[in-house]
């Protein structure tokens, strides 16, 4: 199964991607990107009344929904957002302690992972230069569709040092961006829970479809 | 450092203006430099493209007591939800507010935006426009 775990629709400020147009443009794509579903991690923000049902069943595509925050470590997903979560943590406070926060949402029933590690300034390769690892990381982003040249390189060496388990996103704020890089799980996920406990467990790994895209055009 | 913001300015009111009714001559320079063209109602009368929102200008264009954000500012863009159409003869009412203040950081650093709402409204309170007008500081 294949899922995109790292996108923004239009209810990030810096997106313009209405999220049925996201499903129409997977779907319209079938055959060079093959997503299941797709992750949406808006930007500081958790909305509980977000429904997508309607379109999972009108489009066929898994929707589940989690959050981007920024850390004093970088920008984090949290997937597994709930409502222990959202009262201990303000998600619009972008100096979040990532000391607390990788810990404490794992406490809580959901798992935070460091997203696009090779950036500067809000990756976490420079901040762990600068003060050291964090414990509880479980796994970091790989392969960021909207990383610079050398930021997703960046990330091999973190991952060989410290054994963290390695997954994809698009990073999408665009909709031709989405599905352009993703994470292959060796097991189905209907879920977040089911979506948690598999980056807690491992068997996966990130797809890079950008060549194939490159190729058609 | 963080920097404190008082964030009690948003939703606060900055400038009201009243337009002078939109003459044809002003919908037809916008279609002549823009090169978007207009179209006409039932009536005849002219219809200005969606466009024409942004020749309308306030008096006000930030608040006076806008918090110290940085040295450096830049335009960082516009969002425009068009409403009724605009015809010639219509008589603008421009509202604008604080709409929102926040943080966000980025490979550069840390910055603040300030997003600037105008709501334009005609003559029969038909809503014409939401301008939200955002600025970056640092």
């Amino acid at each position: 199964m294949i899922l995109d775990l790292h996108t923004h629709s239009e209810a990030s400020e810096d997106s313009r991607a209405p999220v049925e147009t996201y499903l129409k443009w997977l779907v319209r794509k079938r055959d060079l990107l093959p997503i299941d579903g797709l992750v949406l991690t808006e930007h500081r923000q958790w909305n509980p009344a977000v429904d997508y049902r309607a379109l999972e069943d009108q489009y066929g595509i898994l929707i589940l929904r989690g959050a981007e925050v920024e850390t004093d470590y970088g920008h984090v997903l949290v997937y597994g957002v709930n409502e222990d979560i959202t009262r201990r943590f303000d998600f619009t406070n972008v100096r979040l302690a990532a000391r607390e926060l990788i810990p404490e949402v794992a406490r809580m029933g959901g798992i935070a992972l460091p997203c696009h590690p090779g950036r500067p300034t809000v990756g976490l390769c420079e901040h762990y230069e600068k003060h050291g690892p964090l414990d509880g990381v479980v796994a970091v982003e790989a392969l960021n569709g909207g990383s610079r040249r050398g930021e997703n390189e960046r990330v091999e060496h973190l991952i060989e040092r410290y054994g963290y388990h390695a997954f994809g996103g698009s990073d999408s704020h665009l909709v031709s961006f989405i599905g352009i890089c993703a994470t292959e799980f060796d097991r189905d996920i209907h879920t977040i829970d089911e979506l948690v406990q598999a980056l807690n467990q491992g068997g996966y790994r990130p797809v890079d479809f950008r060549d194939r895209l490159k190729k058609e055009a | 450092m963080a920097l404190e913001i008082d964030r009690s300015i948003i939703g606060s009111e900055f400038d009201r203006t009243q337009f002078e009714p939109v003459k044809q001559e002003e919908i037809l320079e916008y279609s002549d430099v823009s090169g978007e063209t207009g179209t006409t109602d039932a009536t005849g009368r002219l219809i200005a493209p969606p466009g024409f929102v942004v020749r309308l200008r306030g008096k006000r264009f930030m608040p006076a007591n806008l918090p110290k954000f940085g040295p450096n500012a830049f335009d960082a863009g516009k969002d425009i939800e068009f409403g009724a159409p605009i015809c010639e003869g219509d008589a603008l009412i421009g509202v604008s507010t604080v709409h929102d203040i926040y943080e966000k950081t980025g490979r550069s650093g840390s910055m603040w935006f300030l997003v600037l709402r105008t709501v334009l409204t005609n003559q029969r309170d038909e809503q014409v426009a939401v301008i939200d007008q955002k600025m970056m500081f640092r």
